[in-house]
């Protein structure tokens, strides 16, 4: 093991470690800069970068969608050999599967670029932006139900916010509409998984646990009837005030990879879209 | 004088295709909670060889490059590069090893620390604190671990790094 500093330490290094580390300080307190010197640093150097991140997880995705359909094709060439009754099944399922088909909005599709943070999750690199008609406050969905909604946009990508963050609130109510509250990002964890928690529920209410939460639609931003989550049971309760749920979310923003934005959703209930095959 | 120009242009290259493989390689490569940090072992290569004031600077720069693309709380990733830069170069002065094992762990220990930090000023709560530093931030550190491992090994010439045998 080699003892001795072999370069000498000059308050050079020390100016330029605190300076650093005090533009990173001003940074976390104002996040109005942060998201200025975010965009120009997308828009700049990071552009070239990021299309090549693009390139390599549709490259990814087309291998997979390969890999997938060559399953599927030599399952329904044996069930057409053995069972036909399969077959039409297997069809239905992917009509079932296809959500898009299904949304009375309007949608645009959206590739997640995940980096290599631990904070990845909570905000996520989408690539498409305006060009594609994407605006601030769209709604973001999977086919599992609820991610967040967007927060930047730019050109040719944008960043959405998803439940994860610490700043994200959504109303919610039971799937039958009896009961109504706030849904926001929970403190709690179940394993390695994140969970959600509905907040503000009247003291008078009560959900019982494996209950199905979706979005109300107040607040004009995600329209009624997305899966949110499943009722886990009381996360607490304040006496004679509220009560608050604990949520296992119907979707998980650090492993989804495709997304689909909702343009301009308006009022329509998007519940029947998630009817069979979403809601957990 | 031409010797230092070249292995500073080394250095340069072999920076520029960990930055390549980090956009590139790295989506494809599974979870990406898991897959490994190329930035990161760009930064901990830089440092080995740099002041603790330039490494702490290129700390900077990477958080700042980082934040961008996952601004859930602009700073944070720049204060844990910052410091993970500077402790890196310092570490290294004093008392690092030229040992492959050794230098594997100081990849796995500094992309847990930027992890440690990087949790803690985003506000991040004690249970997924606990998840995150102790299931994910390992998995991560061991895959980092292995490629800086390689990086060190391929370009052990080009690094002017001595491993031992």
């Amino acid at each position: 093991m080699a003892i001795g500093p072999d370069r000498t330490y000059s308050r050079r290094d020390t100016f330029l470690f605190i300076t650093c580390a005090g533009l990173s300080v001003l940074a976390l307190f104002a996040p109005s800069w942060g998201d200025r010197i975010g965009l120009t640093i997308r828009e700049s150097i990071l552009r070239p970068l990021v299309w090549m991140q693009e390139r390599s997880e549709e490259s990814k995705s087309s291998r997979s969608v390969l890999l997938r359909i060559s399953a599927e094709r030599d399952s329904a060439a044996y069930a057409s050999q053995f069972l036909p009754a399969l077959r039409a099944e297997n069809q239905r399922l992917r009509e079932l599967l296809s959500l898009g088909r299904r949304l009375t909005s309007p949608f645009v599709a959206a590739e997640v670029l995940h980096q290599s943070v631990p904070t990845d999750g909570r905000t996520l690199l989408l690539s498409v932006g305006s060009a594609a008609g994407i605006a601030q406050f769209d709604p973001v969905i999977s086919p599992e139900g609820l991610i967040g909604v967007i927060r930047n946009v730019e050109r040719n990508r944008s960043i959405a916010m998803t439940w994860a963050h610490p700043e994200f609130r959504a109303s919610a109510f039971t799937a039958n509409g009896s009961v109504f509250g706030i849904v926001a990002r929970s403190t709690q964890v179940s394993g390695s998984e994140m969970l959600l928690q509905l907040r503000g529920v009247a003291y008078r209410d009560t959900i019982a646990p494996g209950t199905d939460i979706v979005t109300s639609g107040l607040g004009g931003v995600y329209p009624p009837g997305i899966p949110v989550g499943k009722v886990l049971g009381l996360a607490a309760e304040e006496t004679g005030w509220e009560r608050a749920y604990l949520v296992r979310p119907a979707a998980n923003p650090e492993r989804v990879t495709h997304v689909l934005i909702l343009h301009a959703p308006g009022k329509v209930n998007e519940a029947s879209a998630f009817s069979s095959d979403s809601t957990p | 004088m031409i010797t230092v120009r070249s292995d500073r242009n080394r250095l340069i290259l072999v920076l520029a295709l960990l930055v390549v493989l980090q956009f590139a390689l790295r989506p494809r490569l599974g979870n990406p909670k898991v897959a490994p940090d190329f930035l990161m072992i760009a930064l901990l290569v830089f440092s080995i060889r740099s002041s603790p004031g330039s490494a702490a600077l290129a700390g900077f720069l990477i958080g700042i490059v980082g934040d961008s693309l996952t601004p859930a709380r602009f700073g944070a990733g720049a204060l844990a590069h910052t410091v993970v830069g500077y402790l890196a170069a310092w570490g290294r002065a004093v008392f690092f090893a030229d040992n492959l094992l050794v230098n594997g762990g100081f990849f796995a220990l500094g992309l847990w620390l930027r992890n440690l930090i990087m949790l803690l000023a985003s506000g991040t709560s004690s249970d997924s604190l606990l998840v995150e530093l102790g299931v994910w931030s390992p998995l991560q550190a061991l895959t980092t671990a292995f490629c800086g491992a390689i990086v060190l090994i391929v370009f052990r010439n080009w690094l002017d790094i001595r491993l031992e045998e």
